[in-house]
């Protein structure tokens, strides 16, 4: 981190002081935040009379894991030469990253004329992203904890009805084709979808009790497919893998 | 401890009043709290810039120009974000939303997650089977799985600050790879299990996967990104709305 060859020593003492601050902060109210947003689903598991036993949990979360596992190790990997150590803090916590924090942080850049991957760079996207952070609270308390609460208790039961039982469908339908668009795989894409369809309607339906793991199932076989028959030119550049 | 027995629910974990917990007062003060540190440590992180700023001949105007150009480009993308957080409302409730959808996460991997958290109880979300007790699991699996990038950003950020050769030499093509396919694998099983479900569940899919590429293909063609930011939101409402229509006068009776 200090390749200061012929930078004067106040710029290196200034830096490492930022370095250490932010790294020191990041990291406390990371866990903050971390701690504070597993509170509230314990919370409701173990406080309010539930009947819901630890192994469920541990069920739902290696079910979880199985799936996204890769991901939550490899984002950060793929992320960090873009974001820097400092702003990786805040880019985690505030998520969205992609769609949102980096255009915000390219902008800065741009509009104060800073080189990608110097200094001045770095502190123009950690400014940027706290600008982004303070518009993206406001909108959501404004648009979704009052708007949204006010719009759920004002329509119409059966649109309410409608959403909650169909949101899924519409939700994953969209993302799925975001994730073939944004990863651009002809190849994996297609195994991806033969995987599941055989575990969805072949697999599935003749033994039901494989539910729990299906999505483990074709997260597995895709990878092991594409992997096997990875194409002769090899992709040379990990990208961020994100969607949103 | 004497209550009388009409006061008691008979068995409280089978109800499908999601509402009812999802508002708990306690989970509104967590939301408050992770709004709290995300203040806090944009306020320090500020301060800590500005005053490094100088040695990098980094003017007070550059940092107002950069944090103003942060929140001006934040607004279209957060709007967005926000219109998906209120199709989700009446599936997880407002605290849920807020902290999974809105902040930390994203709707693709909470929605994904909740999904196979209630699959790994049987039940499925939205319907009879999704109570209290399904909605309770998955929201803890919303927010495990967000803790879980939490702690791997806590501990890969210093090792990569150190400049780890080990971590930056991961076989490149492995990296391309494994997790494009993991991210693919995952949505596609996800998104075809929802097909069985019902007739509409599979009109909701395809319209809403058919508004999506063409979000996408537009906003490629005609060279319009904010397509790609509403690109979910939009696909959202067209498949609902879908949905709706061909749900008919039967639904709500």
């Amino acid at each position: 981190m200090s390749s200061l060859t012929s930078a004067p020593a106040t710029t290196s003492t200034a830096m490492a002081d930022f370095n250490r601050t932010t790294s020191r902060w990041g990291q406390i109210t990371m866990i903050g935040g971390l701690l504070i947003s597993v509170a509230g689903p314990l919370y409701l598991v173990f406080a309010t009379g539930l009947d819901i036993g630890p192994a469920q949990l541990w069920i739902a979360f290696a079910a979880v894991a199985a799936t996204f596992g890769i991901i939550w190790i490899v984002e950060p990997l793929t992320y960090y030469p873009i974001l820097g150590p400092a702003a990786m803090y805040q880019a985690f916590m505030i998520g969205n990253i992609s769609n949102k924090l980096l255009p915000a942080a390219l902008i800065a850049q741009t509009n104060i004329g800073a080189k990608p991957g110097s200094k001045r760079a770095e502190l123009a996207a950690v400014v940027a992203i706290c600008g982004a952070a303070v518009v993206h609270l406001i909108s959501l308390a404004i648009f979704v904890g009052l708007l949204g609460s006010w719009l759920i208790s004002v329509i119409p039961p059966s649109v309410l009805l409608v959403t909650r039982l169909y949101v899924l469908p519409t939700v994953l339908g969209a993302v799925l084709v975001q994730a073939i668009v944004s990863m651009k795989q002809p190849r994996t894409t297609v195994f991806a979808l033969l995987v599941s369809a055989v575990v969805v309607f072949v697999v599935l339906p003749l033994v039901p009790s494989l539910a729990m793991v299906s999505t483990a199932i074709a997260v597995l076989g895709t990878i092991l497919l594409a992997w096997f028959f990875r194409g002769k030119a090899a992709i040379s550049e990990a990208k961020p893998i994100h969607i949103e | 401890m004497h209550q009388p027995l009409a006061l008691q629910p008979l068995a409280p974990n089978d109800s499908t009043d999601i509402m009812a917990i999802a508002n708990n007062p306690v989970l509104w003060i967590c939301v408050a709290g992770v709004f709290g540190v995300i203040i806090i440590q944009s306020v320090i992180f500020m301060k800590a810039a500005r005053r490094a700023a100088p040695s990098v001949d980094m003017s007070t105007q550059d940092i107002k120009t950069s944090f103003r150009s942060g929140a001006v480009s934040a607004i279209g993308p957060s709007l967005a974000v926000s219109l998906v957080a209120i199709a989700l409302l009446g599936l997880f409730g407002a605290p849920a939303v807020l902290s999974r959808i809105g902040l930390i996460g994203s709707a693709a991997y909470d929605v994904s997650a909740a999904g196979i958290a209630a699959g790994s109880m049987g039940a499925k979300l939205g319907d009879a089977s999704y109570t209290q007790s399904v909605f309770a699991v998955a929201f803890f699996a919303m927010s495990i799985g967000g803790a879980m990038w939490m702690l791997a950003t806590l501990i890969l950020t210093p090792l990569l600050r150190k400049g780890d050769a080990k971590i930056r030499s991961v076989n490149p093509a492995a990296m391309a790879i494994v997790p494009a396919a993991a991210l693919i694998g995952a949505f596609s099983c996800l998104g075809l299990t929802e097909l069985p479900k019902s007739s509409i569940h599979v009109l909701s899919f395809v319209v809403s996967a058919a508004v999506m590429g063409a979000c996408l293909l537009l906003a490629k063609k005609l060279g319009k990104s904010w397509l790609r930011e509403w690109g979910l939101g939009i696909s959202i409402v067209i498949g609902l709305s879908a949905a709706y229509l061909a749900v008919g006068p039967a639904v709500g009776s």
